[in-house]
């Protein structure tokens, strides 16, 4: 059954899309990830414009990531004023972000800073991942005793002005380091039609060191946030946001999103990474190799004369 | 067939086409997956000599940007988009012969019959000069590379579906009488298509009709379409809405407490 879109101006397989919605969405809810690294490479696969796969995917994640943050609240995993501090970096971000990708579309370069951004970011977090859960799953199984545990966190971290009290992370830090990552993960969403949660996640565990039972309703919450700026920004900026396509794949990315939380409890937290360090990887190298093979067709039309 | 007819004289009545769409208004709602388009049309030549006739389709005209890769330190990257001004979002150019057959390179050029005689080009600093034997020609900062860059596009559009030339797309069912069919793609623009239908003989053009179709979106893609461009903040901020809602609305549903 194929459905038009009128924006993309494409028809489509609509049971394709809502499937597709589903497993990401299912994805997105069992590692707290908008899943847009996973869904905007497949929609520009299947033929729908680079531009509007992009914006229509802020809608998608906003509601996949809704539909789980309440899931994640109920259980008091969200810290509510930690993802307020990201998401005003966040809105700082995106804004800028949709500009950038506005010049990046005129320049011709759109495609480029996007699959080399894959590349980059899904390449070092997903290897990163898979290196530090490989590890701890391998001293787990030879009953080796967990390293020393650095507690001792970056002092920067602590030099820093601004400092605020986050009760539910159990942290006294500035507010300049999630501020930036706010800033920096809003910029990420606009470019590369994600969330930032595979950003935000190891961030905020490695680098913030908040208690990782937080971590992920906090990345959903800012990412709400982020994402549904970017989704209005998007429509209002460059008129690239289809709401038939976000609508067919969010009755599956909902549906998805909730049966992916509850599966979430019955997995180790480290074999959870290391899986989704696995998919991290392959998408981002997926996305980035293309770069480095010659080109079939040397030549290649771009969508929207007017940038 | 009336052999015993006196020779009509040449000025008696000239050789005429005429044609019909079955179809004037394509109309692209959810379930448009593209359309093909039937064209009647009938040869009046009351001295019946052979005939030929090319049915040339143009869609809306769309500005067209098309990049160049290059490899630059090992990564292949697009080269800064160059802009074909004046070239049709939809072309076909169907026929009942090749039209090289039908008629000489000048007369197709004129006419702008075939992807090869459609005159877009690429605005910056253009020059003319005869190149390939072809006076006239548009060269612009491209230079000598012109050529690779209108075939390019030519090549892409093709592959979308959005040109072709169908050397025998033009089929006589009876005397006198033809049969075209065109095939519309899903990713067809939306807008004014001018048909033209030339009769040829003796590789002259003799005689043309023009059709027109309309290729427009009806109903709620419509009103979508047009809400998204000509109030995109409303737009927006309703489909954030209603992406919002859908999510907590799942959540509630799956609520179990």
């Amino acid at each position: 059954m194929d459905i038009y879109l009128p924006i993309a101006e494409v028809s489509v397989n609509a049971p394709l899309l809502v499937a597709l919605g589903a497993l990401v969405g299912f994805i997105s809810g069992l590692f707290g990830i908008g899943g847009g690294f996973l869904m905007t490479p497949v929609l520009v696969f299947l033929g729908i414009p680079p531009a509007v796969a992009v914006a229509s995917m802020s809608n998608h994640v906003a509601a996949s990531s809704m539909s789980s943050v309440i899931s994640y609240g109920r259980r008091r995993a969200v810290d509510f004023r930690m993802g307020g501090v990201l998401a005003a970096g966040g809105v700082v971000g995106a804004v800028i972000g949709v500009e950038v990708f506005r010049w990046l579309r005129l320049l011709g370069q759109a495609d480029l800073v996007v699959a080399l951004s894959y590349l980059i970011f899904l390449g070092v977090i997903g290897g990163l991942m898979l290196w530090e859960s490989a590890g701890t799953i391998l001293r787990r199984r030879r009953n080796a005793p967990p390293p020393p545990r650095r507690d001792r966190r970056p002092p920067w971290l602590y030099g820093l002005p601004l400092k605020l009290r986050f009760p539910s992370s159990r942290l006294y830090i500035s507010v300049i380091p999630p501020l930036l990552l706010g800033a920096f993960v809003g910029v990420l969403s606009a470019i590369m039609g994600v969330g930032g949660g595979f950003i935000l996640v190891p961030a905020m565990v490695y680098v913030l060191r908040m208690p990782a039972g937080v971590v992920v309703g906090t990345s959903l919450f800012q990412i709400i946030i982020t994402t549904a700026l970017t989704g209005v920004l998007q429509a209002g900026r460059n008129q690239t946001v289809d709401v038939v396509l976000a609508t067919l794949l969010l009755v599956g990315g909902v549906l998805g999103a909730q049966f992916g939380a509850r599966a979430s409890a019955r997995f180790r937290a480290e074999e959870l990474r290391a899986i989704l360090a696995f998919i991290v990887l392959i998408v981002g190298l997926r996305m980035g190799l293309g770069l480095f093979f010659t080109p079939q067709e040397p030549f290649v039309l771009m969508a929207g004369a007017g940038g | 067939m009336t052999p015993a007819l006196p020779p009509t004289p040449p000025q008696a009545s000239p050789p005429a086409v005429s044609a019909a769409l079955t179809e004037t208004t394509v109309r692209v709602n959810s379930d448009f997956r593209g359309d093909r388009i039937v064209l009647y049309g009938a040869v009046f030549d009351p001295r019946s000599r052979p005939s030929d006739v090319v049915v040339i389709v143009r869609g809306p005209d769309e500005p067209i940007r098309i990049a160049r890769k290059s490899r630059v330190a090992g990564v292949w990257i697009n080269s800064r988009p160059v802009v074909f001004q004046g070239a049709p979002g939809f072309y076909i150019a169907a026929s009942t012969r090749p039209l090289d057959d039908i008629a000489r390179f000048g007369v197709l050029r004129r006419l702008g019959a075939g992807v090869d005689h459609l005159t877009f080009n690429a605005p910056p600093e253009p020059g003319v000069e005869t190149r390939y034997g072809v006076r006239d020609m548009v060269v612009s900062r491209l230079g000598a590379d012109y050529l690779d860059w209108r075939n390019a596009v030519v090549r892409l559009k093709e592959k979308d579906g959005l040109y072709a030339v169908e050397d025998h797309g033009v089929r006589f069912v009876d005397k006198g009488l033809f049969r075209a069919e065109i095939a519309l793609p899903a990713e067809a623009p939306i807008g004014r298509y001018d048909v033209r239908i030339l009769l040829f003989q003796d590789g002259q053009p003799v005689s043309e009709k023009a059709r027109t179709l309309i290729v427009e979106q009806v109903g709620f893609e419509r009103a979508l379409y047009l809400w998204a461009h000509q109030r995109p903040w409303s737009y927006g901020l309703a489909a954030m809405a209603f992406a919002l809602g859908a999510g907590w609305a799942a959540s509630s549903a799956f609520r179990r407490d």
